[in-house]
């Protein structure tokens, strides 16, 4: 019975391991492309574009800010609260760090929706923040409602 | 005896499951809430957070104004203009030996940011008015959204450039652009920014609109745009007696301007 607890705790922890692993890869390559847009914002220049050249459209549009606070700057803030929130323990941690990641999801399915129907030019760096938060709040959504390990021991 | 021990362990043991599904059923619903509170909290936030960037905000384009407020804008533009020749397209001194071509749409809100916070005005102020570059717009279709909209709106430009109004009326619609994303462009809006043209001739700008020549001048402006491979708005390119250069900023400042007519001079 102990042996049987104690194995199953184990592989809890070690999926708890695994999921925080994947949380701070996202959140990492997250930063560097919320890092690049604030950047270009602050910068003045323009935007490396791979596809048809909507970024610097994106980034011009009144959408790029949020009450005067550019939006990448916004990502950049989501992503490190999201990673604080992976190096504390306990639940209201993982609560936390799912809250933000839904916010960021919800934040970023509306201006995914503002870029293809209002602004009609889409910018790929922006996609791939959607992309990222889409992944953080599964991830963050199943460590939160995961029963947590080591509660049952 | 035996059986009696045993009816007391099956007591024991049922209790037992009943305080665990209880305990579990608590916890169950505990988390429940707290799931539930997480969810409402990020939905307000964002509920928040799209009210705030949908409404209001982005330079307060706002449509066609009035009263003082029009005063002004008119004042602005005809100072603006005032003593640089103008005819078609082209702003400045037909002689000039730079050419800026300036790609724009007139719904694009960076094409006003470059009017109201750009180098634009000052550039003209200065360098066209001095007769050393001359600006010859062409239309690119970027912000607005709807093909004929796009072919319509222009041509009402073009038209007034018949009176060689055009940057009169490409510089009152900037200062005078609506919400972006809304269909604020229809005929009452256009005929509302010819109007506030000083010595705009309206019966002549009406006709001049259904001119099939105009139509065709914006199409062909749009497929030199996508040859150059102008990919947004406002694009300049500065074409000089031997090199052109473009301003690498979304929004050139007048020192970005002046950087890329030396270049080519």
């Amino acid at each position: 019975m102990t042996t049987a607890v104690s194995v199953s705790a184990r592989r809890a922890v070690s999926t708890d391991r695994r999921l925080q692993i994947a949380i701070v890869v996202l959140c990492v390559l997250g930063l560097l492309d919320a890092g690049y847009l604030t950047y270009v914002h602050y910068a003045g220049v323009k935007v490396l574009c791979v596809a048809s050249g909507g970024c610097e459209t994106v980034q011009a549009s009144k959408y790029a800010e949020l009450a005067g606070v550019p939006v990448a700057v916004l990502g950049l803030i989501g992503y490190v609260l999201i990673l604080a929130s992976v190096a504390v323990r306990g639940e209201l941690a993982r609560a936390a760090g799912f809250a933000i990641a839904l916010v960021g999801f919800g934040f970023s399915a509306y201006l995914t929706y503002r870029e293809l129907f209002t602004i009609h030019a889409i910018c790929q760096w922006c996609v791939a923040s959607a992309v990222l938060m889409t992944g953080l709040v599964v991830l963050t959504g199943v460590r939160f409602l995961r029963e947590p390990a080591g509660e049952y021991s | 005896m035996a059986s009696r021990t045993k009816q007391k362990e099956e007591a024991r043991a049922r209790r037992l499951a009943e305080e665990r599904a209880r305990t579990a059923r608590v916890r169950q619903q505990r988390r429940l809430r707290m799931v539930t509170g997480v969810v409402l909290g990020a939905l307000a936030v964002v509920a928040v957070a799209i009210a705030v960037s949908s409404g209001g905000g982005g330079g307060g384009a706002t449509g066609l104004e009035t009263g003082t407020k029009l005063a002004q804008t008119q004042t602005t533009v005809n100072n603006l203009l005032s003593g640089i020749p103008q005819s078609g397209t082209t702003l400045g001194n037909p002689n000039a030996p730079v050419t800026m071509y300036y790609y724009g749409d007139l719904q694009c809100p960076t094409c006003r940011a470059f009017t109201l916070d750009g180098g634009f005005g000052q550039f003209v102020s200065n360098e066209v008015k001095a007769g050393k570059v001359k600006v010859q717009y062409r239309a690119f279709q970027t912000a607005t959204k709807d093909p004929s909209t796009f072919q319509t709106q222009q041509v009402a430009a073009l038209a007034a450039g018949k009176q060689n109004k055009f940057w009169n009326f490409t510089e009152l619609f900037y200062r005078q652009q609506g919400e972006e994303g809304t269909s604020y462009v229809n005929d009452k809006y256009l005929t509302g920014i010819a109007q506030q043209i000083p010595g705009l001739d309206l019966a002549t700008w009406r006709s001049a609109r259904n001119d099939g020549t105009l139509a065709a001048q914006v199409s062909n402006d749009v497929s030199a745009g996508n040859s150059a491979g102008v990919n947004g708005t406002p694009t300049l390119i500065f074409q000089g007696p031997r090199k052109t250069a473009t301003p690498s900023s979304v929004v050139p400042s007048y020192s970005d301007l002046q950087q890329a007519l030396a270049q080519v001079q």
